[in-house]
């Protein structure tokens, strides 16, 4: 494009994003690795540096390791269910019958309507009293389960259901959108080999959706990490921290025990394990298997 | 017998998003002893006064309001930034612009409310702190990065030789980027538009460290407080209602735009 004023161009048009992007975001996130070495209750002057303690301290916290716990928990468990089930829902969803094409309008619902509804509606469905969850097991004969997010050896379970329920659209159509790229050729050699069903499943469906595992993968890490709406007003991380995660144990450190430091060191730790997760699936999907084969 | 199985697994799917929405909306139109009598039966005679109720009495109608100057502020001044950065990016390479793209595509990868300590004090310092502006302002600055990576695959995609012949007119750099680009890239405006105001008006996280007192209350601060507060007292027929002033202009939007919608989300996370 034309050389004549071009640098005052790209400096005018380019300034507002990185000032607003610049002060309230890096900024804020440069001064969370900042913070995290300091005790600090919020007033300016009160700073007192420490050095590496917030993480020491961090690492004999019970709530941290429950908190951690609880993430990678919904993260692994969670994450299979999402995968198997979305994988399952995509394979039943590939006619173009009209059902089927409305049901796609209605997969994404849970994901549009705001988070704090979700888990205002599961409070609802799992409620002691006329839950139509607890009431419908209790009809049915299964005793033990009358108030899940009372019960601290059910409450992570059930928060897992309302996200798994809340995500599962978008990975639906990610898993739709794979399984239609395979080429009908493929399928159709397969079948005439003699490969069908699970078979057929698992030699040719499951390699060829590597791609999409590696989008969803990284998808179900952001979305986990992310879990703070949800918990919070499902359970705020109770009872007894049986559903504390870490962003529900930084609000309360920071906006609740006023330590602000401490709670920044569970923000950077939050981080860290952003880029562990992150580094194992680049370890995991390091080799497209399609592609050594061809 | 297999699709037997598919049809009865896909039924049961359906059954699991429709049955929960339909029973708030359904329960929204009951009164309160009828809420607790039969609580999953249909509506004896619908009760629109929950609506009013909701609306006036427990404050979602003053929240509704803030709701919509926040998402409306925010989209106007996120659009036209997000669109200007997108278009450089796009058009206008220069030597550290993949760099400088990447640190906005960053944002997209770690949890915003990371850094909301450090954000808190900030707009503290600058007494932004629980006002609508200060909000606005978080909300333009933590959208920017999926903005951006939108609407720069949108403008990547308008072929050079448009502006090209556009300068060769005697057009510059600007009004070739708001007569000939900008109206061209309208379809990527508006998804990008849909896509964060439903982002917006569903925020919950920052707007619950950000915003203090209740004259500022976004829709969701308004119906977690409210839903917390029926615990204690006792106008469930007000809460449902209030659930779906939140959750139906959502619902509508994104039925409306669905495909478009879909499309996008596809397109941004095959990428």
């Amino acid at each position: 494009m034309a050389k004549r004023g071009r640098t005052a161009f790209i400096i005018a048009f380019l300034s507002p994003a990185v000032l607003l992007y610049g002060i309230f975001v890096v900024w804020p996130l440069l001064q969370s690795f900042y913070l995290s070495f300091y005790r600090w209750k919020g007033i300016s002057e009160n700073r007192t540096f420490i050095g590496g303690e917030n993480f020491a301290q961090l690492f004999k916290d019970e709530a941290f390791h429950k908190a951690l716990s609880n993430n990678l928990w919904i993260l692994v468990v969670g994450g299979f269910a999402i995968m198997a089930l979305s994988i399952l829902l995509a394979h039943g969803m590939q006619s173009n019958k009209p059902a089927v094409k409305a049901l796609r309008g209605l997969y994404l619902f849970p994901q549009v309507i705001s988070l704090v509804i979700v888990a205002i509606i599961w409070q609802f469905m799992l409620n002691p009293s006329y839950g139509l969850l607890t009431q419908g097991a209790a009809k049915v004969g299964i005793t033990g389960v009358d108030k899940p997010l009372a019960n601290s050896s059910q409450a992570l379970a059930a928060v897992g259901v309302a996200f798994v329920w809340y995500a599962i659209g978008f990975y639906i159509m990610l898993f739709g959108a794979g399984l239609k790229q395979i080429p009908e050729e493929v399928s159709e050699a397969a079948e005439l080999d003699g490969s069908t069903g699970w078979n057929k499943f698992w030699q040719i469906t499951w390699p060829l959706l590597w791609s999409i595992k590696r989008i969803a993968s990284i998808y179900i890490v952001i979305n986990v990490l992310n879990i703070f709406a949800l918990v919070w007003v499902m359970t705020e991380g109770g009872p007894n921290r049986a559903t504390e995660t870490l962003l529900t144990l930084l609000y309360k450190s920071a906006f609740k025990e006023s330590a602000y430091g401490y709670g920044t060191s569970v923000a950077v730790a939050n981080f860290a394990l952003a880029m562990i997760l992150a580094v194992i699936l680049m370890f995991v999907f390091r080799k497209n298997p399609e592609e050594r084969r061809g | 017998m297999k699709k037997v199985i598919t049809g009865l697994g896909l039924i049961l799917f359906a059954m699991t998003i429709i049955v929960p929405l339909l029973w708030v909306i359904l329960t929204s139109l009951k009164s309160t002893p009828e809420i607790f009598r039969s609580p999953w039966g249909l509506p004896e005679s619908p009760q629109w006064a929950n609506y009013s109720n909701a609306w006036s009495k427990e404050g979602i109608g003053g929240s509704f309001k803030n709701t919509g100057i926040v998402t409306i502020a925010t989209l106007a001044l996120l659009i036209p930034v997000g669109a200007m950065a997108a278009y450089i990016f796009a058009k206008y390479p220069f030597r550290g612009s993949k760099t400088l793209s990447g640190i906005f595509m960053g944002g997209m990868m770690f949890p915003n409310f990371l850094i909301v300590i450090p954000l808190y004090f900030l707009l503290r310092q600058m007494s932004m702190l629980d006002t609508l502006t200060g909000l606005v302002v978080a909300y333009v600055a933590y959208s920017l990065s999926f903005t951006i990576f939108v609407l720069t695959g949108f403008f990547q995609a308008l072929p050079n030789e448009l502006a090209e012949a556009a300068q060769l007119d005697g057009c510059g750099h600007f009004s070739t980027f708001s007569r000939i680009m900008l109206p061209l890239a309208k379809p990527g405006l508006i998804v990008v538009g849909i896509f964060n105001a439903i982002g917006l008006w569903n925020e919950y996280p920052l707007a619950k460290v950000l915003v203090l007192s209740n004259e500022n209350r976004t829709l969701p601060l308004a119906i977690v407080d409210l839903a917390t507060a029926q615990q204690y007292a006792s106008d469930w027929g007000a809460l449902f209602a209030g659930l779906v002033i939140v959750m139906l202009p959502v619902m509508v939007v994104y039925w409306i735009f669905r495909d478009k919608i879909h499309e996008t989300m596809l397109a941004g996370a095959v990428k």
